[in-house]
């Protein structure tokens, strides 16, 4: 019984953090760590105007497909 | 008057030179311009996101950007994507602050055809993404301009891409490999505790399990590289560092497994984790330093003109290099650098030819005289008859013997590699005799096999794997605090074996440009004339006297000139006051019909007035300051000293006497040196060589360690292994100092290693090693190592 607690809690935990090291991965694959002073500043600019941005950004890309 | 802001570049004027334009203020046309397009285009927020910045007021004039759709242009920065989209990388100027980036990004985004644009902000480097069917390179340009910056283009080189792509790679492995050591080493902590308190089985199974998980994604995903190391070893039929590593923890992590299964004694997982993680730590700071000969080819060529101006009938046009035949009229103009072989036809004008000669003066061309591509017209336009296609050309053959010497660099077999691999071997070699002895004396299976993995785990590769790399780093911080580069770390080891050290004269011992050095003045006359004379000339003898004369007049008041004009490789006239100028060589003077006595072996400049003779000037090319007790620092480190030149053996011979050298080659073509140092190869010299022009070139891709002066040639730079950025003899005595002490230090490194493991190995076998000592001493000798190097950065600051 004691045990079973020990081992839920090291599962759950290490779930937690391998969640964690997924999206670190992802971020560095993403090259969002590429630029350090840019990172900093990242946070300046995340309001509508830029989440719009994005997601046309993307439709373009989606957009353009080669025959 | 009040000072008002410009309400685009934020600088701040009196209002009363601000162009009013309703309620704003602008300094500048060219602010209200952005200003309002920036507004049209939804914009105007980047001004609340720039702060407290100013900006730089636009500048107008640009080159035309159409130069940007030019198929050259393409052809040369221009990549394509896998799916069809064309990519440029640019250098954005005039970002300074993060909303300059964002605009960028911005205004780039609105356009139709841009897919991705990308900025970072660190270096201002800019990578874009578009459709080149719907949209213009150039039209992005203009945009870029209209809002203020301005871009040009510049190679990502493959060696860039490929480096960033590695360096990703392995962050993503080392981000996972500390993530699950430094978790295992919490559960390492229950593990010790019950090692020493008591644990029941059915806990230690469940944190075993624990350790299962997180050790299989090291092994196998971060420790990939080791598998692929050594299977890449194996097939060139040698046992590598990477053998050793893969086995040892390949071993422990299926012994471990077996262990948690049946659930007696202790399982391994956590070293299997530690030696994957710091060996990958180790390899990654050799990754850093390590640059690949390929990439050096590629930038070379793209020195080599790739488009000539030839004349067909009445119309002038440009056609590709290999298009040219022999016998094409090609057009050069000043500052326009050839690229095939010929002769004069019509026009006059010097050329510098220092570039493949090493002779330091512009060389005069007239009607006849030959042209050898890879010159650079100064100041000529001439047409001339091309005599030989491109691929025979002077350049292109020497493009070729450079990549052939490229190729056949000799390599000087590292000690680490060396050692490590007889390492690897003693120690696989000992792992199955302990296991057989321990079996057939008689233990059970699993007590030998266990005590046959200590003795791989134990032989502990960390302390080995992170010997050179960490005293690498060292060496090259240290080096890059004074100036001196090394592009890769192997090449400091290299260096510290060098019994050779080669010297190009002109550029690398000399400062490579006449100086005064003696004045002889006959009549007193107007300082001020004779400066403003010089100062029209850009001949480095003018120049040098212009520089004489800024250094030793108090004052020169700025004269006025009258009919100054350059007579080629004579020197310059002019009138001033109503009396006639003429400074120049002993041609000249002759001319004016003065006699003077030119008989010196340096350059003489004479200077008359009204056919005069007023002042002679002595110059010649000196030595680099302290030269001669840097020179005299690297006979004493026991280096044969040598200096190769292409000019003649009277200049040499004074030059090599001034600083100390014995041993001089003069008059050398680029083969003859490289020649020269196959010669010295072939003797068992491993040598240096230090240059800095493109008449170095071959000898430098034929030396073991190629070592470039900082305001050298590119391509010199390029070829080179080690970089002086400030040009001195002394860094270059400091540079053999340091790669002499980092070898130390590594060989330093590897015996505090091997003495570790001549100490615990033994240990291992007689089966002393219990899990805890294993762990301790894994560590313990890491740092160790670590420790030591840093000992010397220290004592050397």
């Amino acid at each position: 019984m004691d045990s079973w607690v020990i081992a839920m809690m090291l599962g759950a935990s290490l779930f937690l953090g391998a969640i964690a090291l997924a999206a670190f991965l992802w971020g560095i694959k993403n090259g969002q760590f590429d630029d350090e002073t840019k990172m900093m500043n990242q946070v300046q600019y995340d309001d509508e105007h830029e989440l719009n941005d994005a997601a046309n950004q993307q439709r373009k890309k989606e957009e353009y497909r080669p025959e | 008057m009040s000072k008002v802001k410009c309400d685009h570049c934020h600088l701040e004027f009196s209002d009363d030179v601000m162009i009013h334009d309703g309620e704003y203020r602008f300094c500048c046309n060219g602010c209200r311009g952005i200003f309002h397009l920036l507004k049209d285009e939804g914009l105007e927020s980047f001004y609340s996101k720039m702060g407290d910045t100013t900006l730089a007021p636009p500048t107008e004039q640009f080159e035309a950007s159409t130069n940007f759709d030019t198929p050259a242009f393409h052809e040369r920065f221009v990549t394509t994507t896998n799916e069809g989209l064309s990519q440029v990388s640019l250098v954005i100027e005039g970002i300074h602050c993060a909303a300059c980036v964002w605009l960028n990004e911005k205004a780039l985004h609105k356009m139709d055809g841009v897919i991705e644009a990308h900025i970072n902000y660190t270096n201002n480097k800019a990578r874009i993404t578009w459709n080149s069917q719907t949209l213009q390179l150039s039209a992005i340009i203009d945009m870029i301009r209209a809002i203020g910056y301005n871009a040009f283009p510049y190679d990502a080189s493959l060696q860039e891409i490929r480096a960033n792509k590695e360096r990703k790679e392995y962050y993503l492995r080392m981000a996972v490999a500390t993530f699950a050591t430094m978790n295992m080493m919490w559960i390492a902590v229950a593990q010790y505790a019950g090692y020493f308190s008591g644990i029941t089985q059915e806990i230690k199974t469940i944190l075993n399990i624990a350790e299962w998980v997180l050790a299989t994604p090291v092994l196998f995903y971060s420790g990939w590289i080791f598998y692929r190391g050594a299977y890449y070893g194996l097939r060139n039929k040698s046992i590598t560092m990477d053998l050793l590593v893969v086995t040892g923890s390949s071993l422990a992590y299926l012994y471990s497994i077996y262990i948690t299964v049946f659930e007696k004694g202790e399982a391994y997982f956590d070293s299997v984790a530690m030696i994957i993680t710091f060996v990958l730590f180790g390899k990654f700071l050799e990754v850093l330093s390590r640059k690949n000969a390929a990439d050096t080819l590629d930038i070379i060529g793209k020195h080599i003109p790739r488009e000539v101006s030839i004349v067909d009938g009445e119309s002038i046009r440009s056609v590709d290099v290999n298009e040219v035949k022999e016998g094409d009229v090609i057009v050069i103009r000043s500052g326009e650098r050839s690229a095939i072989d010929g002769e004069v036809i019509s026009g006059e004008g010097s050329f510098d030819e220092s570039n493949l000669t090493g002779e330091s003066e512009p060389i005069f061309k007239r009607i006849g005289d030959k042209i050898i591509s890879g010159t650079t017209s100064i100041d000529a336009l001439i047409h001339y008859r091309a005599t030989k296609d491109f691929a025979h050309s002077t350049l292109s053959n020497l493009v070729n013997l450079l990549e052939n010497a490229m190729a056949q660099k000799p390599s000087i077999e590292q000690l680490a590699n060396r050692l490590s691999q007889h390492f690897s071997s003693t120690i696989l070699f000992l792992a199955i005799a302990t296991f057989w002895t321990w079996y057939f004396w008689p233990h059970s299976f699993d007590r030998s096999l266990m005590v046959g993995i200590s003795v791989i785990i134990i032989a502990c590769p960390c302390a080995l794997a992170l010997a050179t790399p960490v005293a690498t780093l060292v060496g090259l911080a240290l080096g890059a605090k004074r100036g001196i580069l090394f592009k890769s770390a192997a090449q400091i080891e290299t260096m510290a074996k060098a019994t050779m050290v080669v010297l190009d004269k002109t550029g690398t011992i000399t400062q490579g440009r006449p100086e005064v050095v003696y004045t002889t003045i006959h009549e007193p006359f107007d300082a001020g004339a004779l400066h403003t004379l010089v100062s029209s000339s850009k001949h480095p003898i003018s120049r040098g006297v212009m520089e004489y004369l800024d250094r030793t007049e108090a004052s020169i008041d700025a004269a006025s000139i009258e009919e100054a004009r350059e007579i080629p490789a004579r020197g310059m006239l002019g009138r001033h006051n109503g009396s006639m100028i003429a400074g120049g060589n002993a041609l000249l003077m002759e001319e004016l019909g003065l006699s003077v006595d030119s008989v010196s072996d340096k350059s003489l400049f004479y200077y008359a007035v009204d056919n005069r003779l007023v002042a002679t000037y002595e110059l010649r090319d000196l030595p680099k300051e302290k030269a001669y007790e840097s020179i005299a620092s690297l006979k004493k480190s026991n280096l044969r000293v040598v200096m190769l030149t292409g000019d003649h053996d009277l200049a040499a011979n004074r030059v090599a006497k001034e600083v100390g050298i014995d041993e001089v080659h003069a008059h050398l073509t680029p083969e003859g040196k490289a020649a020269f140092i196959d010669q010295a190869h072939s003797e068992g010299h491993i040598v240096v060589m230090a240059g800095d022009g493109v008449n170095d070139l071959l000898a430098l891709a034929a030396s073991d360690i190629a070592i470039a002066m900082g305001n050298g040639s590119d391509i010199a730079i390029e070829v080179s292994d080690v970089v002086l950025m400030n040009d001195s003899l002394t860094s270059l005595a400091e540079a053999f100092g340091i790669s002499r002490k980092t070898y130390g230090l590594i060989k330093q490194n590897l015996g505090i290693s091997l003495v570790y493991n001549s100490i615990t190995i033994p240990l291992a076998m007689m089966g002393y090693v219990i899990p805890l000592i294993a762990a301790i001493s894994m560590s313990f000798s890491s740092l160790l190592v670590v420790g030591n190097s840093m000992r010397v950065r220290w004592m050397y600051k």
